[in-house]
């Protein structure tokens, strides 16, 4: 075989390679994308490891990793090897995680009901009352078709001798699923005719069944059937997958303030009015769910939520309190409580661990501490994992101590060997490097029992030797390619067909929250584009050292809030500040990070064409910033014309629905305060109508191909402030602001904005003879009129519509 | 036997600074049926008029109202009256009870045939985290082989002697390291206290939540709403089962305690709990009244506060 490849790939080692079987030897599952590699010419795979970074990137897939000092976002790293397992292999993987998960459903099921294997003594009695996530209010909940785990995941290793181990299982909301959705995606596309070749198993029917089981179990009434998708918010460090998955399986994503209790059902708030729920898929804890009833201090939940399942009136998934299986100190206690339950062994055994609250298991954790990790016996712990070879004589007495003290918290655990899988080394042209692996794998409850999704999140770890893998440190990620002797299930996650009563019209899905959202992403995106051009037409006149032009462009720069009030001394560098640095008030780049914030908070909205324009542009602002106007310039152009292109999105790629209404209404709100301030400025200013003013309306072209002479004020005001088919005039922002409003109007009742109407009702009535000129008062008036009164319509839409999106339960407690 | 027939008010009152859109309560307010306590009359009257309203029994047995009010309202009043009988213990002998350690080591077996009822008690819960500190506190009345009855006597005395009552001392949050600190608190904080020192050393306390009766002075009417529901604590001790220990007035409580409900802490039974929409700030007056039956029927005529609340 070639070598070249395996020239660094270590040959033997303490460790099972996923790759070869002796050194020199591959398993014959890996051959085939061995020889692809092999036979790969260097440019070939550059290009494979190119593509894998663009698609994470312009995907926006991310993970947050929290107290990242280059902020919350962090992009997704995958390795563009996949992990591959031979259908044999998997057949048995898969049936021990179905086994386990009809287990731990059963001791779900038991807990929150009569508690037999407490009564039996196969449950110690610490492991559930001692356990913060037993949640005593959803004791005694039935919950739908006896189904408390809909989606499980397990956490597996591979031990030196091959076989397959349980880490640790993960039953209240697992993550991963929609990262290794999105993983092979990418992997299936730079290896597309391998993966077609090696029948490797298709991932789209696993989710087909999860989405399926849900509706089935889901009560019904009050309109057709709907599934959210709970998230805690934008700032998780699985926000994206939510946003992912929540548009995959075609259900809303909504966070707590988007839901509401009434009647004992839960409810989605739209701006046209409720809409019923009937199963939310969460991604929020257990104990954050209910203000009401569980966390207090929880603001993320719906007061009420547990009530609404205790009624049976909402399906939630996983069920309530499920955290309780997560927790190392069950593991031990698996194999009898399978034995009871299901009548077979447990068929993939869990990593050695014991459980201190046994006195024989504290005492020989104590004994043989230098071989073992010791961990909290349940999450909610504030305990640090500690191995104890680390420990120097101190820190180990000190931690017996308090292992002695409390010994029911901890739980000693064997050193795992992970298996190690090969990497593309990225820094070298052709060379594989051995990483430790880990997989997850999920279930999900199907008709027929559990399903497992065939494939899986790799993941591995950021060195050869590492203990533990997390993508909270640095660690990458893998496609898993389950390969089959038969056929591959092509079944793609397309809707099933629709009856006439699910058709859905415009509008109909949004929630406040995502209007308000649209609002402002309207309104930033106006802010952003006004600023750039202003900024580039200042930039400009200051190159050109034009001083009464300059004059009238600082001070409306000032009046935008582009510059500080007083005058600055290099007013050179602060343009530049205004125009690039995120920490200067006011500045475009701050308005460029707003407005990447709010598009944040819409990504599951945007199409990825919107998202890509804002990504490059927030990219562009992270990178080494210019100091020659030239190419600040250059910047001003790209931000205009990424302004122009989401823009186009905006009016070419969105339905007519209440949420573009309110987008555009934001746009214009913005754009009629902007041309306001900058008429009344240029009317202020003496002299000439100046050319700048044409710009930054961009109406340049419009005015030379009419008038082919230089700019004078009364063609000018004519096109700007009266002309209606002019989309940048004052009278096309305030007619379709009036226009918008009667249609709000028609389908929510009456809006009052008096101060729009009587100032729209005066800009219709304006004489061109006597009106448009410098010295009119009346003119000057009338748009400073205008002006406030779109700042007014926009608390006033606030009020209106938005104020309930974000309203704020607070707890009452009576204290004696 | 010997009974008292008790007639008792719990009045809450919230008044908020701005009008709240929803309110969703829960409220712990109806007494437990208990082989020595009756509830012969109970109701809870509640303005404004709650949209929704329901009852049922919380996984401790006590009985809990969910109510929702959905119309803007600035005030909210929650009157809870209950008519209960409590029969007297008296001059019982004192119950014969195991060395604390043997409980201890018989509840943490691992093992068929586990005590479960009483494990619930074990550990921490979500105002009671068992600490170092406290166990060392309780272990100076926790002798070696003493036993549990006669050393939770013990503790309950030490705790009267060396805390004093100062409503002003803490929060519903101050935490029992705390308190251990300043010694000072409420009748919640001091069953809060010697709760985590039994669970500290591995023995099972439950909170009980009531009311108390106490005396006006000498020559003087009863005033209403001069009393405050109450808290103790209850220990289990096997072959007597749960045990009473009041220790803010260092009594074993009696005919003169009324049990509502009992849980791990002061979250599981609070008296009225809830979630609003709007209200801004707000003040909560809270009052009780306990009247012996005979009392009782003295001074309803005298006293408006004894009917049911209007609103304003």
């Amino acid at each position: 075989m070639p070598r070249q490849l395996l020239e660094h790939y270590p040959q033997t080692g303490p460790r099972y390679d996923e790759l070869l079987s002796a050194p020199w030897t591959l398993r014959p599952h890996w051959r085939a994308l061995f020889d692809t590699l092999v036979r790969a010419r260097p440019e070939q795979m550059q290009e494979r490891l190119a593509s894998v970074r663009r698609q994470i990137r312009e995907n926006g897939v991310t993970y947050n990793v929290y107290a990242d000092p280059r902020g919350v976002e962090r992009p997704w790293e995958l390795d563009v090897l996949p992990l591959v397992i031979p259908p044999d292999e998997w057949a048995r993987i898969s049936a021990a995680i179905a086994q386990r998960a009809r287990l731990l459903n059963l001791i779900l099921q038991d807990v929150y009901g009569p508690q037999q294997m407490l009564a039996e003594g196969l449950l110690p009695p610490a492991l559930v009352y001692g356990h913060a996530g037993f949640l005593r209010p959803c004791h005694g909940l039935k919950v739908p078709g006896a189904i408390h785990l809909h989606l499980y995941a397990a956490d597996l290793a591979r031990s030196p001798d091959g076989g397959w181990w349980v880490l640790a299982d993960r039953t209240q909301a697992p993550s991963g699923a929609g990262y290794s959705l999105e993983n092979r995606l990418v992997i299936s596309r730079v290896f597309s005719e391998q993966f077609r070749d090696l029948h490797v198993e298709h991932l789209a029917s696993f989710f087909a069944t999860l989405r399926d089981t849900l509706a089935q179990h889901a009560p019904e009434g009050d309109g057709p059937p709907l599934t959210v998708l709970l998230t805690p918010g934008p700032y998780n460090e699985t926000y994206f997958e939510h946003a992912y998955l929540a548009r995959y399986l075609g259900f809303p994503l909504v966070e707590g303030s988007d839901l509401l209790v009434r009647d004992g059902k839960v409810w989605l708030k739209h701006l046209s009015g409720l809409r019923r729920v009937h199963a939310v898929l969460r991604r929020l804890d257990d104990d954050f769910c209910d203000p009401l009833e569980l966390r207090a201090d929880s603001a993320l939940g719906v007061p009420g939520l547990v009530d609404a399942a205790r009624r049976g009136n909402v399906l939630i998934a996983n069920a309530l309190g499920s955290n309780l299986l997560e927790s190392g100190a069950l593991l031990g206690f698996l194999p009898r409580l399978c034995e009871r339950l299901l009548g077979e062994p447990l068929a993939m055994p869990s990593l050695a661990t014991w459980w201190c609250g046994e006195e024989a298991a504290l005492e020989d954790a104590i004994a043989r501490l230098d071989t073992l990790v010791i961990k909290p016996a349940f999450p909610q712990l504030r305990i640090d994992s500690v191995f104890g070879a680390d420990l120097d004589r101190k820190s180990r007495a000190a931690l017996i101590a308090k292992m002695r003290a409390r010994p029911h918290h901890y739980v000693a655990q064997e050193l795992v060997q992970l298996s190690q899988a090969p990497v593309w080394d990225t820094q070298h042209p052709r060379r594989l490097a051995a990483r430790a692996v880990g997989l997850r794998v999920f279930a999900c409850a199907s008709p027929d029992g559990y399903a497992v999704m065939p494939g899986g999140l790799a993941r591995v770890a950021s060195e050869r030797d590492a203990r533990v893998i997390a993508m909270q440190r640095g660690g990458s990620s893998k496609d898993t390619w389950v390969l089959t002797h038969g056929t591959v299930n092509t079944f793609s996650l397309l809707r099933r067909s629709v009856s006439p009563a699910e058709l859905v019209r415009a509008g109909s899905n949004l929630s406040s929250r995502v209007v308000e959202n649209l609002f402002w992403f309207g309104r930033y995106c106006e802010r952003c584009d006004n600023g750039a051009r202003l900024l580039r037409a200042t930039i400009a006149q200051h190159i050109e050292l034009d001083d009464i032009r300059k004059h009238a462009l600082t001070a409306l720069c000032r009046h935008n809030g582009l510059l500080p009030a007083e005058p600055v001394e290099d007013i050179g560098a602060a343009l530049r500040a205004a125009a690039l640095d995120p920490a200067a008030p006011g500045s475009l780049a701050g308005g460029l990070h707003q407005l990447s914030n709010v598009a944040f908070t819409l990504r599951e909205r945007m199409s990825l064409d919107n998202w890509r324009v804002i990504s490059r542009l927030t990219d562009e602002l992270n990178t080494a910033q210019p100091t020659e106007p030239g190419e600040v310039l250059e910047r001003l152009d790209h931000c205009v014309q990424a302004m122009m292109t989401l823009s186009g999105f905006a009016l070419d790629g969105m339905t007519r629905d209440q949420g573009w209404r309110f987008l555009s209404m934001g746009r214009r709100i913005e754009r009629l305060q902007f041309m306001c301030g900058v008429l009344r400025h240029a009317l202020a200013a003496a002299g000439d109508a100046p050319d700048w003013l044409l710009e930054l309306a961009d109406s340049t072209i419009t005015y030379r191909s009419r008038y082919m002479t230089r700019p004078q004020w009364l063609p000018v005001l004519d096109l700007l402030v009266c002309d209606e088919t002019n989309p940048r005039s004052v009278a096309y922002q305030a007619l379709g602001l009036t226009d918008y409003l009667a249609r709000l109007a028609a389908q929510f009742g009456a809006l009052e904005p008096a101060a729009l109407s009587d100032a729209v009702a005066d800009l219709l009535s304006l004489r061109p003879e006597a009106d448009l000129h410098t010295g009119s008062t009346r003119l000057d008036a009338l748009l400073a009129r205008l002006g406030s009164a779109a700042y007014a319509l926009s608390e006033q839409l606030g009020l209106r519509f938005f104020s309930h999106a974000d309203g704020v339960w607070t707890g009452t407690e009576e204290r004696r | 036997m010997t009974q008292v027939r008790y007639h008792v008010l719990h009045e809450t009152r919230y008044r908020y600074a701005w009008p709240v859109s929803t309110s969703r309560q829960l409220l712990h307010l109806t007494p437990r049926e208990t082989p020595r306590q009756k509830t012969l009359a109970h109701r809870v009257d509640i303005t404004p008029l709650p949209a929704e309203r329901e009852s049922r029994n919380d996984y401790f047995g006590n009985l809990v109202e969910h109510f929702s009010v959905s119309a803007a309202h600035e005030e909210l009043a929650v009157l809870a009256t209950s008519n209960v009988d409590v029969t007297r213990i008296g001059d019982a002998p004192m119950p014969q009870s195991p060395a604390w350690e043997h409980v201890r080591d018989r509840l943490h077996q691992v093992g068929p045939a586990p005590l479960l009822e009483p494990c619930q008690f074990l550990y921490a819960s979500p105002h009671i985290e068992p600490l170092a500190a406290l166990a060392r506190y309780a272990r100076l009345d926790f002798h070696r082989e003493r036993p549990l009855f006669d050393a939770a006597c013990a503790l309950m005395r030490r705790i009267h002697r060396d805390f004093e009552f100062d409503p002003d001392a803490t929060t519903v949050s101050t935490p029992l390291e705390t308190l251990l600190k300043q010694r000072r608190g409420v009748c919640q904080d001091f069953a809060h206290f010697m709760i985590g020192c039994l669970r500290s050393l591995g023995l099972p306390a439950r909170y009980v939540s009531g009311y108390l009766l106490t005396q006006p002075p000498p020559g003087q009417p009863r005033l209403i709403g001069a009393d405050a529901s109450h808290a103790w604590v209850s220990v289990f001790c096997p072959g007597a089962g749960w045990l009473d220990f009041d220790p803010t007035n260092c009594v074993q409580p009696d005919d003169q305690h009324i049990t509502v409900a009992w849980g791990r802490d002061f979250s599981d039974v609070t008296p009225m709990r809830g979630v609003i929409l709007g209200g801004g700030e707000h003040a909560v007056e809270v009052r009780v009244t306990v009247m012996p039956e005979d009392d009782a029927r003295l001074t309803r005529t005298a006293a408006g506060a004894a009917q049911p609340l209007e609103p304003e």
